[in-house]
């Protein structure tokens, strides 16, 4: 089967035993890719933002590392995953521009890594393999039938990961 | 009044910016024209709120390799200015400039990258004066930052900006158009919101 299911951004798409889960042209964005490889059940959500604020009204969990993480963890659950089984794929959090200077909110693209990182620490799930940071976009793409993760970007050769 | 996403703008207040957006892109044009000798002609601004996935969308999709630089306004107006040109238009710049045409986006080398950041950033500089001296406002504008890419990443850096505040974006985007509209390059604003409510009250739209 072939189905593919495009995840946007500050959103998270999940499904078992079959179909392609794509997210178009990450940049300081991170797509992270949770699956268990025994239920055949995998998850991609697309984060913008390290963490959500304290108080924050923000209804979308999806936009931040920390919340986005854990809400995709419990959706899977529902859907037959075990959590212990958990492996992730990471990909994304470049920097696009090169800003003298920087921007507001410094190199954003770093920071979303570190966060996805810290709270995949925290939910004792290991991070199998991560192709991150530079200075370009990547489209990923993970397929839940196997569990293989493919990065396409522009002007580099594709990376199965 | 008030307005904490950009949603609650009315039509009065969409309506102004798109006066100043028309004002900025037209003082842009002229100095496109100059600059590439060539007659370069502009599309009335458009002001667009939308939701992240759709602004790329309507920008031309994820995926769309862009030529886009960027510029960072601070100052009592502050924001991102972003000049995004696809491929036939980059290649009129080089054409214009005597340096030769390319076949694809790696092609570009250093020459030729810096000739598009120039250029960039006489355009972006043109737009902000316009708007500085119509509304009375100082803008400052940091160095020029490029990047050759896919759309949707680049598109993530404003987003990233606002994403604390707003989980929409608003545009107002000019088009240049070359040779009868086969070529065009975007020229975007995005104030953020404080500074929307600041130019917004200065033009008195919001003192009824």
């Amino acid at each position: 089967m072939n189905k593919e299911i495009a995840v946007g951004i500050a959103d998270m798409k999940f499904t078992r035993m079959e179909g392609r889960l794509i997210t178009y042209a990450l940049g300081s964005c991170v797509g992270v890719c949770l699956y268990d490889p025994i239920a055949k059940v995998g998850a991609m959500v697309h984060i913008m933002l390290p963490q959500r604020l304290e108080n924050s009204a923000d209804a979308n969990v999806y936009k931040f590392a920390d919340t986005g993480i854990r809400a995709t963890i419990k959706k899977m659950e529902v859907f037959g995953a075990l959590k212990r089984r958990l492996i992730a794929k990471i990909a994304g959090g470049a920097k696009m521009f090169d800003i003298p200077g920087g921007g507001s909110l410094g190199n954003i693209g770093q920071r979303n890594i570190e966060s996805v990182r810290n709270t995949l620490r925290e939910e004792g799930i290991p991070i199998i393999s991560e192709e991150v940071g530079g200075n370009f976009a990547r489209t990923l793409v993970f397929d839940c039938s196997n569990g293989q993760g493919n990065i396409r970007s522009f002007g580099r050769k594709e990376i199965i990961f | 009044m008030k307005i904490s996403k950009y949603e609650e703008m009315n039509g009065f207040a969409i309506d102004m910016l798109r006066e100043i957006g028309s004002i900025g892109t037209g003082n842009a044009a002229t100095a496109l024209s100059n600059t590439l000798s060539a007659k370069i002609s502009m599309s009335l601004p458009e002001v667009k709120i939308m939701g992240y996935n759709q602004v790329i969308d309507f920008l031309g999709g994820p995926e769309k390799i862009v030529s886009a630089v960027l510029v960072h306004m601070t100052g009592e107006f502050s924001g991102i200015m972003l000049y995004l040109l696809d491929f036939d238009f980059v290649n009129i710049v080089f054409e214009r400039l005597s340096l030769g045409k390319i076949e694809h986006f790696e092609d570009i080398d250093e020459i030729r990258a810096s000739a598009i950041a120039e250029v960039s950033n006489i355009i972006i500089s043109s737009y902000a004066n316009a708007v500085s001296q119509l509304s009375s406002i100082s803008i400052n504008l940091s160095v020029p930052a490029m990047a050759i890419n896919m759309l949707g990443g680049i598109m993530s850096v404003p987003m990233i900006e606002y994403g604390y505040v707003t989980d929409t974006i608003m545009v107002v985007d000019g088009k240049f158009i070359y040779n009868g509209g086969e070529m065009t390059s975007n020229l975007i604003m995005l104030p953020d919101i404080k500074s929307l409510n600041f130019l917004l009250n200065k033009l008195g739209v919001f003192n009824e």
